[in-house]
């Protein structure tokens, strides 16, 4: 973890370089971070060319609005995947959903949405892993609909087969039991 | 907002914590999530609540599976910084005082979402047009700059010589690939044989350095090429760890394990 946090503390002296207009410093945050950056971007969009759209509007946000970064409200790295995340959500609620959650595109048709493995993901001693883990499968599951994958509380009804009031309800609750774990 | 707004170390109430975490989950849209930004920027311990949010996911976008752009995408990039003049820090400044801007998000990304339907370029591109005073006596300049800053980004990243080598083989015995492992923790794949990628797949490529966390993903290929690996948060290469790579589906490994047929394995060497 120490790894990570003094990682995350560079990005945040990267970024502060790139308002300086140090274009080495936006290369090393690329290095750093683009690959990562384009698998969040492919899990929510899943197209390819989408997310590379986001990734590189990502970038030119992250140099040009640099100068608004403030450390003290938040690490590099944090700020760097809410610059991407509203990206990924922007084409998403814009692009008219061309990407549906249920379609079965050819070049997606084995990333249908899969909650289970977005946890199984996370590091076995992560205390956010734990925390999902606690509840049970399909109530961590609708947090990592919306998260991971960028689903609407209508899409995440839809695809359990809820009402959506219930879905607002479920998802209310699971935020709040993961708040009380975490701390 | 008749009261004023609490500072950030004040506690907010259960309904703004749960707004603030459908927020960062990306659950608010349209009207909601405009008037939850206009919120955010004149109280900022509802802004606090929000960043707290983005901490506790935050391992939900390190550990995606990496999908490795190739070169042209830096270049991609590049071309479309240079395309319009970069914004000056005293711009940047202001403009986040105009907008009150989200605490935990940059201006420009704020007011597209606010904005309904053309949001999606027309954000950047009105901010773009009230530059276009500055941009053209800046033009010369900026152009100048980018010069010297590509030149100086290359200098930077000319690779000195690997500490370690992992040189990957097939069953076979044939070699496959070779992992270039830097002093400075980057990495690289350098692949050596060809090897066609069916329709819908990718080679994944892995690390392990300990049996207790087990393999991680350092990259995803679309086809064999020559990739920077992501090792961004990982440990130290050290003597004999595990490099591998297997065949999964296009957008990497469903479970974030190997589940496909290994190609190519090895262990890294440190070089003399």
């Amino acid at each position: 973890m120490t790894a990570r946090s003094s990682e995350a503390d560079e990005h945040a002296g990267l970024i502060v370089l790139c308002a300086t207009g140090d274009r080495a410093a936006l290369r090393r945050l690329y290095d750093a971070e683009a690959a990562t950056m384009l698998g969040v971007a492919t899990r929510m969009l899943r197209r390819r060319d989408l997310a590379e759209e986001a990734v590189q509007d990502a970038f030119l946000r992250i140099w040009r609005g640099a100068a608004s970064y403030r450390p003290e409200i938040g690490g590099g790295r944090t700020w760097i995947y809410a610059v991407l995340r509203n990206r990924c959500l922007t084409l998403l609620r814009t692009s008219g959903r061309e990407v549906s959650p249920d379609d079965d595109l050819p070049e997606v048709a084995d990333d249908a949405p899969d909650p289970e493995a977005v946890v199984s993901r996370l590091s076995d001693a992560s205390l956010l892993r734990r925390c999902l883990e606690a509840l049970d499968e399909r109530r961590r599951g609708v947090l990592m609909l919306a998260y991971a994958h960028g689903l609407t509380h209508g899409e995440i009804a839809g695809k359990l087969g809820m009402p959506l009031g219930t879905t607002k309800t479920w998802i209310r609750r699971s935020l709040l039991a993961l708040r009380e774990c975490m701390g | 907002m008749s009261a004023p707004a609490p500072p950030a170390g004040t506690p907010i109430g259960p309904e703004d914590e749960m707004l603030a975490g459908e927020y960062v989950a990306g659950l608010l849209e349209g009207p909601a999530e405009t008037a939850f930004e206009a919120r955010l920027a004149a109280e900022p311990a509802l802004a606090a609540a929000v960043a707290r949010w983005r901490v506790r996911f935050a391992e939900i976008d390190a550990s995606a599976a990496p999908v490795v752009p190739d070169e042209a995408f830096w270049r991609r990039i590049e071309t479309a910084l240079a395309t319009a003049p970069d914004l000056p820090p005293q711009e940047a400044a202001a403009t986040v005082a105009v907008t009150g801007a989200a605490a935990a998000a940059p201006p420009p990304v704020t007011s597209s979402r606010a904005t309904p339907t053309p949001a999606r370029s027309g954000g950047l591109s009105d901010w773009w047009h009230s530059l276009t005073l500055w941009r053209g006596f800046a033009a010369v300049a900026t152009a100048a700059a980018i010069v010297l800053a590509v030149g100086l980004g290359r200098m930077v990243l000319a690779p000195p010589p690997p500490t370690f080598v992992a040189v990957l083989l097939a069953e076979t015995g044939e070699v496959g690939a070779v992992v270039h492992v830097f002093a400075d923790g980057t990495a690289e794949l350098l692949p050596l044989e060809n090897v066609a990628v069916p329709s819908g797949r990718a080679m994944e490529v892995w690390t392990k350095w300990s049996d207790e966390r087990g393999p991680v993903s350092i990259g995803l290929l679309d086809r064999p090429r020559t990739v920077r690996l992501s090792t961004g948060g990982l440990p130290e290469t050290r003597p004999e760890q595990l490099f591998e790579i297997t065949l999964e589906p296009a957008t990497g490994s469903p479970t974030g394990r190997p589940t496909g047929p290994i190609l190519f394995k090895g262990t890294a060497a440190t070089t003399l």
